[in-house]
């Protein structure tokens, strides 16, 4: 997408302080940690029930599986490229898990080998996207269609129950918290730490940033580009599992509209679309925004017919605030 | 900074106007209702005459092998599963019927359309379909009539002259009482409840919702309808809208509806991990598979449903009774297979039957 | 470079497309019947019609994921306009149309004059109208139009369907505008490089402008002839479709990256889309089967064109 340059204020300019260094280069996840904050306070206002644990617990353990999307979803998209077919994989890896899971075999394979296959399938993705140049956005899109199509040819849809516990992984409590809590605390700052850190973290922005330059400089686009999707099959797996142990039974089923929620979640976070800036804090945070939302909504009992309408208008508020914000900044 | 403050006012007054919300239940629709007694007497049935489409020039395919396809509103869940398998034992049974089941892949009109076109222009002898719009899918089906197809509806009707016969599982006042009369049972006469559906623009879900308020306005007037919630056919996101009902009102909440098969489950899990088992009622429609963890636990009582592995079976029997002639409009019963005579009501709807109940009991001894 | 790649990979497409009709119409005997064939041109009008507008919007090197909801809007309003508002039925035609493209005139606005990304705002303009189309018709579904306005969707002329004519004639003036104006050579210059186009003098914000207020008023034609066709509004109508219009688009030969495309590409491309689903459906395939068919082809198509892009050394 060649539309208008955006960029991160530069963070030499003499004239600023380092508070407002901080501030535009960090300004999009503050605005969305921001807004969480404030939804929640509005919100708890309105109806205290709203900051009950179990509310709290619900509307961040319930959703974690879409930051942990939303974390791989964001590297990729700052490598520039993007996944439009996280939906069908996450489906096809819940299913594959739970099958495993009812067929007898141990409990860890069932965890493990749906990552594995996850991260298979997301690397070939990645090394067609590299070698033959073709842009992701189409070839994920060929595979939405390719794995959804094959998901419901294999299984109808038919619903998978009596999923041994010792499966459940989302379902357990070490110290009382969620483990998908954990997963996705540990997950974001471990990817964040990666990213911000690492040769091969570096290398995602520069290639994201310009591939041919990044080229020049001795990294290899492709190397880099099959390594990144391959993370983020790790990550889409790992939200798979997370997303097939919340509940007793499996629909093996793609669940509708799951892309577009991560993608959102990825953006608003504050990864560009264009490639080669943002961080991975921010898409959990939007994560857990989008999620806030869809509950405060009900909680505020905002008309039913119109919840879409609002959720909407919410996201464009976030991404003006967040275009006015970079303007100034600049 | 202007325009930004503007945003965030219009969203905040979009927020307000409607947050006054409609009168009458979210969900329900606004044709007219028709409750039942309130002590279970049968509402008079008065005779209809006949008001089905027909067929233009149907070949004579009496006793003759008949391709059949069958397009529910979409496929990939328990509830179509079951009745397509119902459809190909009738046609095992029958012996003279090839039936297929082939569908979009998510509740679309617009690709139900499509596949419907898709199968007149291949030359199928008979057509069976679960409309996602009564209204919408009626230029198709009327196609198909025209080319000599026969069309028969079950779980969601067209309008009537679209098809010739429509297998009905259930009427939708039945329904209604059944639900809102279990729900009676488990939480008292002044209990609070809210609703899981699908859309609001589910017809038959609409329908159920608009007859269950008619029903406990006239006959349990105590009881307080909360709220209705939107959750698609995704198992998700009906777990987080029930969990999101149960927290928003706490003790407030006495029971949940279900009125999909994929609702049903998921409010039950929420109810289970938020360890209200026992305090909160979950009465819906449901498949028996989906529910067994949680009537197995005790967390639900008791599953309503008809059989849609009948409905499935019922509806190929009429199929093929009326291509070999023996259902004829103006009849009173059609003699569907191992079911036994179904009876014909509302002109040119086939009743299915009393709705089973799941329970603890029997819920082993089913698989769909 | 571009003129002659591009005549190779539509070239390309074309025969695919000749191999694909060949092989279904042996597959099936009902496939090339010219009632089966003018009933398929019915049913791809609509998305045709979207594809028209998206094929320039790719161009310019955007995108535009809102076009189901505007086609849902505007379906909606159209019932409201004319059953809640009592307005005559072809002024509320007019209405529903204007505001649907309005919102197209929305998209480019938020594109333009606030610089948001094409995917994010149209990511949020997707739920936006969505939820207006839900919101305004309560979910409520307008039916009992009258039979004249039935023409739309299910009529004819001299034996064609009428929204096919409609088809050819956008397509017509879609592919005279692209291939033939400074309009055109603008919208490729922007795709190719925005800032060089910028410079050069072409107006790049208003050609933007029309470009999305085209593809929403497209959508919203799309969506009159779609009321027409099903006698009924829902506000769940054109979910989906965006996908669907970018896999024509993107299998026609646009660049995704923008620069290049053509709207005879894109035809080719709706033509074959819907050949496989109608072909396949005819043969015996499932619906499932289809889909898997159609990622496979795309994936396909696409690399054949990036191994001809590679064999004349482009980039």
């Amino acid at each position: 997408m060649t539309d208008a340059v955006l960029s991160r204020a530069p963070a030499g300019s003499p004239s600023r302080s380092p508070v407002q260094r901080f501030l535009a280069g960090y300004g999009q996840e503050l605005i969305v940690g921001l807004a969480v904050i404030v939804l929640f306070a509005g919100v708890s206002i309105v109806n205290p029930r709203f900051l009950s644990d179990t509310n709290i617990n619900s509307i961040i353990a319930g959703n974690a599986y879409i930051a942990v999307a939303a974390v791989g979803m964001s590297m990729v998209i700052i490598c520039g490229h993007i996944d439009l077919s996280v939906g069908s994989l996450i489906g096809v890896i819940a299913t594959v898990a739970g099958t495993l899971a009812v067929s007898g075999y141990p409990v860890w394979v069932a965890w493990l080998l749906p990552i594995l296959m996850a991260i298979a399938i997301n690397a070939s993705v990645g090394a067609f996207i590299a070698y033959t140049r073709i842009p992701s956005i189409v070839v994920t899109l060929g595979m939405l269609s390719i794995l959804k199509g094959g998901l419901i040819s294999a299984t109808g849809g038919a619903w998978i129950s009596d999923l041994p516990p010792g499966f459940m992984i989302a379902q357990m409590r070490p110290f009382g918290i969620p483990s998908a809590v954990y997963f996705m605390v540990v997950l974001t700052l471990l990817a964040a730490w990666f990213i911000a850190n690492t040769d091969f973290g570096w290398s995602i922005y520069a290639v994201g940033g310009n591939s041919e330059a990044a080229r020049a400089a001795g990294i290899s686009p492709e190397r880099v580009t099959v390594g990144v999707f391959a993370l983020h099959g790790l990550f889409t797996g790992i939200a798979g599992i997370l997303f097939a142990t919340q509940l007793q039974v499996i629909q093996s089923t793609v669940p509708p509209n799951l892309e577009l929620t991560v993608i959102t979640a990825a953006v608003i976070g504050g990864v560009s679309i264009l490639g080669g800036t943002g961080t991975v804090i921010g898409s959990t945070l939007a994560a857990i925004l989008f999620a806030t939302i869809g509950s405060a909504l009900i909680f505020l009992n905002v008309s039913a017919y119109w919840l879409r309408a609002v959720l909407g208008l919410m996201i464009l508020a976030t991404v003006l605030a967040d275009m006015i914000r970079r303007r100034r900044a600049t | 900074m202007n325009r930004l403050t503007l945003t965030i006012a219009l969203g905040f007054g979009l927020m307000a106007g409607p947050a006054m919300a409609a009168s009458g239940w979210t969900g329900g629709d606004d044709l007219p209702t028709s409750p039942l007694a309130c002590d279970g007497t049968p509402a008079a049935a008065a005779a209809k005459p006949y008001d089905g489409g027909s067929p233009t020039n149907a070949p004579n395919r009496a006793g003759k092998k008949i391709t059949v396809v069958d397009i529910p509103k979409l496929i990939g869940i328990g509830y179509f599963n079951a009745t397509s398998k119902g459809i190909a034992d009738a046609a095992k049974e029958l012996g003279n019927v090839d039936a297929k089941t082939d569908g979009p892949t998510k509740a679309n009109i617009d690709e139900q359309i499509t596949f419907i076109d898709n199968y007149i222009t291949s030359g199928v002898d008979g057509i069976l379909f679960a409309a996602n719009d009564p209204v919408a899918i009626a230029p198709v089906l009327k196609k198909a009539l025209s080319k000599g197809i026969n069309v028969v509806g079950y779980d969601a009707n067209s309008s009537p002259d679209a098809r010739q016969w429509f297998v009905n599982q259930a009427q939708f006042n039945g329904i209604a009482k059944s639900l809102i009369d279990n729900m009676a049972k488990e939480i008292g006469e002044d209990g609070s409840f809210a609703i899981v559906t699908s859309t609001f623009t589910t017809p038959n879900q609409a329908r159920w919702i608009a007859e269950m308020a008619a029903y406990q306005a006239k006959c349990h007037p105590k009881m307080k309808w909360l709220e209705t919630v939107e959750a698609q056919e995704d198992n998700t996101l009906s777990f987080n809208q029930a969990t999101t009902l149960i927290n928003k009102y706490g003790d407030q909440l006495k029971g949940i509806f279900g009125m999909t098969s994929v609702a049903t489950p998921a409010s039950a899990e929420a109810v289970t991990q938020t360890k209200k088992c026992g305090s909160i009622a979950v009465v819906g429609l449901a498949t028996p598979n989906a529910m067994k963890p949680y009537v197995k636990s005790g967390c639900v009582k008791s599953v309503v449903l008809w059989n849609p592995v009948d409905l499935g079976y019922a509806a190929a029997h009429v199929l093929r009774a009326v291509v070999d002639g023996t259902l004829k409009p103006g009849a009173t019963s059609v003699k569907a297979g191992k079911l036994g005579d179904l009876q014909v009501i509302n002109g040119s709807e086939i009743l299915l039957g009393a709705p089973t109940t799941f329970s603890k009991d029997n819920i082993n001894n089913f698989d769909f | 470079m571009s003129r002659t790649f591009l005549f190779r990979y539509e070239t390309v497409l074309a025969l695919l497309t000749v191999l694909a009709l060949a092989t279904l119409a042996m597959l099936s005997a009902k496939f090339f019947t010219t009632e089966n064939l003018l009933n398929q041109g019915r049913l791809m009008s609509e998305v045709g019609l979207i594809m028209l507008a998206m094929t320039f919007v790719i161009v310019t090197g955007g995108i535009d994921l809102s076009v189901g909801s505007i086609l849902g809007m505007t379906a909606i309003l159209l019932g409201v306009f004319w059953q809640k508002v009592g307005m005559p039925l072809p002024a509320a035609i007019v209405a529903a149309m204007l505001c649907g493209t309005l919102a197209g005139l929305g998209n480019g606005l938020i594109i333009t004059r606030f610089k948001v990304p094409p995917l994010i705002a149209t990511l949020a303009t997707l739920a936006l109208y969505r939820g207006l189309a839900e919101g305004i018709s309560q979910a409520r579904s307008v039916r009992g139009y009258p039979e004249w306005f039935f023409f739309f969707g299910q009529g004819e002329v001299l034996g064609v369907p009428v929204q096919l004519w409609i088809l050819v004639i956008c397509t017509v003036i879609a592919a005279v505008i692209l291939a033939r104006t400074p309009f055109g050579r603008a919208t490729y210059a922007i795709g190719a490089n925005e800032t060089a186009a910028h410079f050069s003098g072409i107006r790049v914000d208003a050609t933007k402008l029309w470009i999305y207020t085209a593809a929403g008023f497209l959508a919203s034609l799309a969506a009159v002839i779609f009321v027409s066709r099903v006698t009924t509004t829902r506000s769940d109508m054109g979910t989906g479709i965006e996908l669907d219009v970018i896999t024509g688009v993107v299998l026609g030969g646009t660049s995704i990256f923008g620069g290049k495309g053509t709207i005879i590409g894109t035809v080719i491309g709706l033509v074959l889309i819907q050949a496989l689903k109608n072909g396949l459906a005819l043969s015996g395939v499932k619906g499932d089967g289809t889909i898997v068919v159609i990622g496979v082809v795309l994936i396909g198509a696409v690399l054949a064109g990036a191994l001809l892009d590679r064999d004349r050394g482009g980039s």
